[in-house]
């Protein structure tokens, strides 16, 4: 009897103790978002239910640190929340990968880079047609 | 020579042997019955974790039933352990992922910089 109950015994707590990971899997509904959740998220109110579990849960993670930011840096989240959420997930991983790089520079040379591509960026502002990102087609 | 006895035989002759018992013999039979069975409620009653060889009153597994709680309990730790660590390591990933997000989404430099 003892031999016949003990795998059941070992799969249900094995179970038990997975399902954290079956929660977190689940998507979570706009509706269910707590205030300070929906304040730091608004720009995605209307998309929210579309998108992907995994993608809400590290937008949810984001929005842990949005009440500690600066409000110039605050606006910027915000605004940068639509264009985001649009990557795929590989852009986004190649995005992550990139800021860690980054990261990792000396202030100096973080700060010779970052003006480096300001100007790279005023340059292709001048001439549109080279954008790094396909602008909107024309009509 | 060997004769198959019925088990209505075996009944009569256990019944006829009992009759010749003297009372103390028969007494202490009785004792040993009612204690037999009061073990076995108690084992029954006895919640999972005494597969575990956990609970108080277990004491009464044989060698094989030990060996076998034993390496039950390594079982549901080394589980216990695995799931932990698995479920640790996710949450530092995502806790991760959520901070280099912030990073970007809040830069000075636009998100296509970091696409491109």
């Amino acid at each position: 009897m003892i031999k016949a109950r003990l795998p059941g015994l070992i799969i249900c707590i094995t179970l038990l103790l997975q399902a954290n990971f079956a929660v977190a899997a689940a998507g979570t509904s706009w509706s269910q978002l707590d205030p300070a959740q929906q304040e730091a998220l608004h720009p995605l109110s209307t998309q929210w239910d579309t998108l992907d579990p995994r993608q809400q849960k590290h937008l949810l993670s984001a929005a842990k640190r949005y009440p500690k930011l600066t409000p110039e840096k605050k606006l910027r989240f915000q605004n940068n929340l639509p264009k985001w959420v649009k990557l795929t997930p590989e852009q986004r991983n190649r995005a992550r990968e990139k800021s860690k790089a980054l990261k990792k520079l000396p202030p100096a040379k973080l700060e010779h880079v970052k003006q480096q591509v300001r100007e790279r960026e005023a340059s292709k502002s001048a001439a549109p047609a080279s954008s790094v990102m396909p602008a909107t087609p024309a009509h | 020579m060997n004769k198959q006895l019925q088990p209505e035989q075996i009944r009569q002759l256990l019944n006829r042997s009992i009759a010749q018992m003297d009372q103390p013999t028969l007494a202490r039979l009785r004792d040993a019955r009612t204690q037999a069975l009061a073990r076995h409620e108690a084992r029954s009653q006895a919640p999972a974790f005494a597969l575990a060889g956990l609970w108080p009153g277990h004491g009464h597994a044989t060698g094989s039933q030990q060996k076998h709680y034993h390496w039950a309990a390594v079982i549901l730790f080394a589980a216990c352990l695995f799931s932990g660590a698995a479920y640790w390591q996710h949450a530092n990933k995502e806790h991760d992922i959520g901070e280099v997000d912030v990073a970007i989404l809040t830069d000075d430099l636009p998100i296509e910089i970091y696409v491109d």
